[in-house]
Parts: structure tokens; sequence; C-alpha cells
């Protein structure tokens, strides 16, 4: 354990539920810019805080680092045990960039500022409370703690038929989360370890039939959350009613939960089960991909479109971990932040478009990328994220899907086969999407009144934008910067017994050398 | 039936027309915009007729004319601000003048394909062959070389002088709105009828000197004159027809999205949409942005005051524009009526008629959006 940086963890996790307290008891008559300067402020520390951990963190070693415990509800199993390792960590980073995003675009004229932005805190510190949790029933506690925000934030200040998606996301996660806990409930008693700690060692040991009982419960869960085929049906709904600074954290952050917890918890505790079964998650992965590549090109609604392609594109991570080689497990983190990214963009662009023109309708939209009357930016930044999501070299999603693919290709060709063709659907629903709403001559009112005039967001407004289009295309150009950070913990994921805290003092040599030549990979192939 | 309703949906602006009243309609915003901008037009006319003067007098038949845009005035400053694009967008007037080239319309056309003017086509590459060995070969090898480019550079100067007629005409008329003898867009259309009128007869003459010989390629005798034989043509080439511009819709020709008779076209100025202006590869950009560089002030300002302010100022020069030309073709329709419009005589009011119905026929499609009274609020207020 390090105890040099005992609370730094602890400071990441409290700034953002300290803040969304505070904002909590500050007088109702609040202004809603001083409410957004003070969570802009709160999330500035948070990402500061997670910038120091950055710097403390040692990239060369797969174990969990900058641990931090102390007794809680030790009687329940429930101890305060936080640590960070190369998967957490830069799900970490996108967790505080993205929140810092959904903050500055959310308009000041929200109803109930007060509120809104002590939720959106509230999810922050959430997040952070998962990916940082090293006590099962702790991380549960975190998954749970933000269904109750979002839901909220679904429910109040989200579209017309808010309270339809907000019911519907609240059963679907929380069947999602009565799975995961049914799996560690069972997990504790299984292997009689009633402390919930994350412990490789202990849940290997346990029968087949036993392990595929318990990870059949989580898989399920998480494949809920993530959201796989066919348990999706909430995310389109979700995405289309909350507003946009939620799609893009719901995006971007939150679905990545699910994927973390099928790295975290279903490959690393019961590898053989995982093995067993991943010739046939790697089928559902493709089918997930292809379903919802598929339903997205069928989608007139921009936010759907992006929704289904999210359900798509989360089918890789899928087919990665399935394959559970080194270079498709740095593949599925890679994806992950890809992912986050480039869909936090896109939703992010989707709500421009529908503040600017009232509209999401792609029979509707058109010419949006006239360069004096349209939105010029927002078109170019839409396909670049296009682009980018399509998997073209130079960006984020090329370097994660190559990886995948590559990692995954020789374990199941024909699954990663399908999810490449997945890939090339990726391509004509975005380009479905850019041709129809930002191409040809910009819509004129019905019959044929004056010419549209759009208003226009200034340049300041478009910062966060053009933040996360950067990222986009750094992360694209300099994909070493992440797989060194991440490399060493994911070739640990698949390892046997080789859990964060049973590992946490071995350095194997094995690692080090996968990991070498995982980074020359990446520098060759990315 | 079709017909009729389709005429039914004209017959306001047929009445406006045959009642005298402008098809613009009458309010203090149009006539800012449409006074405004006709100067800064008429600026920037007189620069492209000046160039297409210089262009058809010293650069005729120039294999390479690398320079002509520089109206021989090259110097590394002036070579330095036309590559930093700190000039006129001569290249609009080619445009133009290909535009009237190609679609041929008009007296001019007729004396460009006639036997006198192949006969002094003849006379020039005769001049040719002995004095530039290169035109000489390349008039050898394809003989309807060198005459093409005599009927380019013979449009050229004819626009030149056209425009010159134009560019006086609307200074004259921002000069005469400034001493308040121009204060409806009535007056307007009036003014630009007399003006049009005034200058029907001009004759068109065009002359070059051609290794120590003066030939005339438009000789004074041809009787081709400003009105009848470049101002229609131009307004056919121009305003009524133009061409598909590249950039603004995808036209399918194997799927007759553009029509076979050249005479069907309607892409002109009037048709054209405002709304992509400034987008890559559409010629109206490059007037646009000249005419944004002669803005008078206070149009200049009502502009800054209007939607995204200088952001999309060229759409809104492009819309004032339209308007404006709208203007200037009322003029034409006023100038080339067959009788008076009080002319008492049924017969006459019948020919006046069909005069008209022959224009509105023509702008069924074009912009008429336009013509309806705005004032800068309702500009203002064309948010989506």
């Amino acid at each position: 354990m390090t105890a040099s940086a005992p609370s730094i963890l602890s400071l990441v996790l409290l700034a953002p539920l300290a803040g969304a307290l505070g904002l909590a008891l500050l007088p109702a008559g609040a202004s809603p810019a001083g409410l957004r300067r003070l969570s802009l402020a709160v999330l500035t520390a948070q990402l500061l805080l997670m910038v120091a951990v950055l710097f403390r963190f040692d990239p060369t070693t797969g174990q969990m680092q900058l641990l931090e415990q102390a007794a809680w509800l030790g009687a329940l199993g429930l101890d305060y045990r936080l640590g960070v390792d190369g998967l957490s960590l830069p799900l970490l980073l996108i967790n505080g960039i993205l929140s810092l995003v959904a903050v500055a675009i959310s308009p000041l004229s929200t109803p109930r500022p007060r509120s809104y932005f002590a939720l959106l805190l509230l999810i922050s510190g959430a997040v952070n409370g998962a990916f940082l949790a090293q006590n099962l029933l702790l991380f549960f506690l975190f998954y749970e703690l933000e269904l109750i925000p979002l839901w909220l934030l679904i429910a109040v200040w989200g579209g017309a038929r808010r309270a339809y998606a907000a019911t519907k996301f609240l059963i679907f996660t929380a069947v999602s989360g009565v799975l995961i806990l049914v799996g560690f409930l069972g997990l504790a008693l299984a292997t009689g370890s009633l402390d919930f700690s994350i412990n490789p060692e202990l849940s290997q040991q346990l029968g087949l039939g036993t392990q595929l009982l318990l990870m059949g419960a989580l898989l399920v869960g998480f494949g809920i959350k993530i959201p796989l085929f066919p348990f999706h049906s909430w995310l389109p709904d979700a995405h289309t009613e909350a507003p946009t600074p939620i799609s893009v954290l719901l995006a971007g952050v939150l679905l990545k939960l699910g994927t973390y917890g099928l790295l975290r918890f279903c490959l690393s505790l019961f590898p053989q089960a995982w093995a067993l079964l991943s010739p046939g998650l790697a089928g559902w992965a493709a089918v997930s991909v292809l379903f919802g590549s598929l339903a997205a090109i069928a989608q007139t609604d921009m936010k759907r479109m992006v929704a289904y392609s999210s359900v798509g594109h989360m089918g890789y991570v899928l087919l990665a971990a399935a394959a559970a080689t080194p270079v498709s497990l740095l593949g599925s983190l890679l994806q992950m932040l890809a992912h986050g990214l480039t869909s936090g963009l896109m939703f992010l662009l989707v709500g421009v478009i529908y503040q600017t023109t009232g509209t999401r309708d792609l029979t509707v939209l058109r010419g949006l990328l006239n360069p004096q009357r349209g939105l010029p930016l927002t078109g170019a930044l839409m396909i670049l994220a296009a682009m980018a999501s399509a998997g073209i070299p130079g960006m984020a999603g090329f370097v994660a899907e190559l990886m995948v693919f590559r990692g995954s290709l020789l374990t199941f060709p024909l699954a990663t086969l399908l999810s490449m063709v997945g890939s090339g659907l990726t391509a004509v629903y975005f380009l479905l999407l850019v041709n129809r709403a930002f191409f040809g001559r910009l819509a004129t009112e019905p019959g044929r009144t004056p010419p549209a005039l759009l208003p226009l967001a200034g340049l300041v407004k478009q910062a966060p934008a053009v933040v996360l289009a950067a990222a986009v295309v750094l992360m694209g150009l300099w994909p070493q910067g992440l797989a060194n950070l991440a490399v060493a913990s994911t070739s640990a994921l698949g390892q046997p017994a080789s859990g964060p805290f049973a590992s946490m003092n071995v350095a194997s040599a094995n690692q080090a050398a996968t990991s070498n030549f995982l980074l020359e990979d990446v520098r060759h192939g990315g | 039936m079709a017909a009729e309703g389709s005429s039914d949906s004209l017959s306001p602006l047929l009445q406006r027309l045959l009642g005298g009243v402008p098809l613009l309609a009458e309010s203090p915003t149009h006539v800012l915009e449409v006074v405004g901008v006709l100067e800064s037009y008429g600026e920037v006319l007189d620069a492209y007729s000046r160039n297409l003067i210089y262009q058809g007098e010293q650069q005729f038949l120039n294999p390479f004319p690398v320079f002509r845009f520089f109206n021989g005035d090259l110097n590394l400053g002036r070579l330095w601000r036309h590559l930093n694009h700190d000039r006129i967008n001569f290249e609009y007037a080619e445009y133009c003048q290909k535009a009237m080239l190609w679609h041929g319309t008009g007296g001019l056309d007729a004396f460009l394909e006639s036997e006198r003017f192949a006969g002094i086509c003849q006379q020039v590459v005769r001049l040719k062959q002995r004095h530039d060995p290169l035109l000489g070969l390349l008039s050898a090898v394809f003989p309807q070389f060198l005459p093409e480019l005599i009927r380019s550079a013979a449009t050229t100067h004819a626009l030149g002088q056209f425009w010159r007629v134009m560019s006086d005409l609307f200074l004259d008329l921002a000069r005469t709105h400034r001493e308040g003898r121009i204060t409806s867009i009535a007056s307007i259309v009036e003014f630009v009828k007399m003006g049009l009128v005034a200058a029907a007869g001009l004759p068109i003459r065009y002359a070059v000197q051609l290794h120590g010989a003066t030939v005339a390629i438009l000789p004074e005798d041809a009787q081709l004159t400003f009105l009848m034989d470049v101002a229609v043509p131009y307004v056919e080439a121009v305003f009524l027809r133009g061409m598909p511009f590249l950039g603004t819709l995808s036209f399918n020709a194997q799927a007759t999205q553009i029509p076979h008779d050249q005479g069907q076209f309607a892409y002109g100025a009037l048709f054209a949409d405002p709304l992509p202006t400034m987008g890559a590869g559409i010629p109206p950009s490059l007037l646009m942005q000249d005419m944004y560089r002669h803005l008078p002030p206070d149009l200049a300002a009502a502009y800054r005051s209007q939607g995204r302010g200088v952001v999309d100022i060229h759409v809104k020069i492009c819309m004032s524009f339209q308007k404006a030309m709208f203007c200037v073709t009322n003029g034409a329709i006023n100038g080339t009526m067959p009788h008076p419009l009080d002319d008492p005589d049924p017969r006459h009011q019948g020919a006046n008629r069909d005069h008209c119905m022959g224009w509105l026929e023509r702008l069924r499609q074009a912009q008429l959006t336009a013509l309806p009274a705005s004032g800068p609020e309702t500009i203002r207020a064309c948010h989506h």
C-alpha cells in the first residue's frame, strides 16, 4: 500500500460530492450563472486532483496503486477501500473531462439550476467512486448511487416523453443493479469471504458451475448497463429524452461503468468461466455490433442514431474482452475512451443543432454546413466526429478499433470479421447523417418565405466541442500516452489470480515483457 | 386548367406591371437596400468594365493572358495584393462574359455567327499567320480556334461597354438619391428605365490594333446597339438563364434535371438561392465579395445591425442584390413595353399584356419571395 499519498483518491471522490452538498445547501435564489461557475470550479478542482493522481501513478506496474483503506461498516463487509490502476485511471480522467464539459454546456436557462448542478456533481462523484472502489459492496453502492441523480435529471429536466424514458431507464438499471448485487452476494457466500474484497484468488477456486452462475448474473447485469443487444432498448429512449449535458455524460462515462464491470469483475474474478463462455460472448458482441449499426441506419432522429451507434460500438468492447488477449484488452480500454470522447462530442453537437434549429429530424434538417447562415463549425466538428467514430486513421476510433480487431482476429475470426462489417456500417449511417443534415441547401421556411437564419453560438460557447474534438485527434495521433498508462494493467486482467489486491506485490517479468511488446505494437500499428 | 391556375398566381404581378407599379414592394428598407447595393454594384461594374475593355483591346488573342487582370499596371505591390486577394474579382466578369457567349442570344450573337464576321476573322487570321507563328500554327491545325477566341474577345469588349453605361447609371442613381430626388422604388425603376431608354441606341463598336493595322471586329456599320444587341442578351444570359452553379445543388443531367433546351435554363441571378453565397466554387460569391468592399456606409451599418452582423453579410448583400436586379429587370420590361401603359387602344393594351405575361412566365420560378415588403425587423425575424 502506498503511504505517500494517503488521501488524494479520497479527495477525488469527495470533491464533487462535497460540491453537490454545498450547492444543495445554497439559498434557493442563487443565480444560475453563479451556480454554474461554482460547479465548474469544483469540477476543475476534481480534474486537477485527477491530474495529480496521474503524476503519482506508476504506469510500469499493473498493480493497484495509491491505495486507501478505512474500516467503515465492517459487519456488513462494506469497507472503504480505494485504489487506481491503468484501467480505472483513464476512465477516471474521462469522467473528469466530460463532467466539466457537461456543466460548461448546461444552459443558464435550465430550470431549478441549484438541484440540476448538484445532481450533476453527484453523478460525477458517484462515477469516481465506482471506478475507485476496491470493495464489491462499495462499487455497488456507487453504481447504484449514480442511478438516482441520473433518473432525476431525465425525469425532471428531460424532453416530452421524459417520464416514460426515465421509468424505463430506472427499471432496466434497477434490474441490472439487482443482478450485480446477487452476483456479489453469491460470490461472498460461495467463497466464504464476507469482507467483499476483490479477490480473484478466492473466486478462481470456485467450481466452474458456480463461477458460470455468478458470472452469468454479473454479465447480464453489466450487459444491461453497457447496453448490449437485447438489453439495449432503454438507451435510445433515455438519450432522446435526456438534456444534452446528460446525454454527454451518459454516453461518455456512465455506459463505461458496464464495460468496466465486465473487465474488472467478470473477466478478472472468473477467468476460467470467461474462457469457457468467450466464443458465445464474441458472437454476442458481433450480434450487438451488427444490430446497433443496422438499427442506427434506420433512425431519422439524430440522437437515436448516435444512441444506437453506442450499442454497436460497445459491442467492440465485449468482443475484445472475450478475446482477452493483451492487445485486445488494451484495445477494449482504448475503445471505451474513444467512444467516450466521440459519442460525447456527437451528443454535444446534436444538442447544439437541436437548440438552434428546434429539431433533430434528419428528414427535415438540410444544409447546416452553410458557411454564413448555417452552423459551419458544428458541421465541421460533426464530420470529424463521424470520421473518428467510423475509425478513420488519425483519430481516436482508428487506434481503438485497430487494436480490438487485431487483438481478436486470431481468437475469434468470424466474430471479428462481422464486427468489422459493423465498423463499415458506422461510416454508412454517419455519412447518411452528415449528408442529410449538413450538405445540400439550407432549409427555408415552409412556403419559401425568407431563407433561414440560424442563431449562431459564439466561439466561447463552442469551446467544449472544440476541446473534445482536439482530444479525439490527440488520442488518434498519440495513442502511446494512454497505452503506456494502461498497458500493464490491461494485460494483467486476463491472467489467473491477477486480481488487484492479490497480485499487488507481484511485479511480473512477464507483464513487463508483454507491455514492451504491446507498446511496440501501438507504436507500429496505432 | 393548370395553365389558367398558374397564370392566376402571377396575376398580382401582372396587375402591378400593367398598372405601372414596381414589382418590388415599396418600403424604406427596400429603397435603402436597392440604392445602396446598386451604388456598390456601380463601383464594381466600373472596375469590371475597365478591365473587360482593357482585355478586349490589349490582350486580344494573347495565348497566355496571365496578367490580364492588372490592366497593364504590373508591379510587385500589385502582384502581392492580387495574390493576397486584396483585389476585385475580375473572374466574375469573365463568368458573365462566358455565360453571354455560351447562351448566345440577340443581335450580337447573330452578328458573331454571320458571314461578315467570318470575313473579319479571316482578316485577323491572315495577319496573325504572318506575324505570330504559334497562333498561325494553332490556326492551321484548328481552324475554328482563332474565330472562337475572336468571338470571345468581341463579347468581352461588348460587355465592357454595356457595364460602362450601367456603372454610370447606378452611380448617378446613388447621387440622385443623395440629392433627395429618389425616394421610392417606383422612382428607382423609372430612373433605370429612363437610363436604359436613353442609352438604347448607343452604338456598340470594337476595333483592335493588330501589327500596325486597325481591324474593326464589331464595325460601326454592323449597327449593333446597346439595348437590343447587348443589354437584352445580357439579361437573358445572366439574369435569367445563367448556368448551374457548382456546389449549390447536384444536378443529374442524365436524369434530365438540367433542361436539354438552353432556353429553358433558369439558373440566373433572379433565380439563384442567396443562401449558399460564399460557398466554394459559386460565382456570385465573388461578386458579393467585391460589392462588400464598396458598400455605402449606411447600408453597411444596416447590415451589421441585422442577423449575424458581418458574418452573413454576403448573404444579405446577395438578397438585396436580387431585389435590385428585379428593379433593373422591371426597368427593362417597362423600357421595352410595346406601347405606353396609358394607351387606350385595346389592341395596344393586349400587346402590353402579352409582353408583360411573357416576362412573368420566365420569372415564374424566380426568387419572387424577395419582392414583398421587408423591413429590418423582417430580416432579423427570419430565425428558424
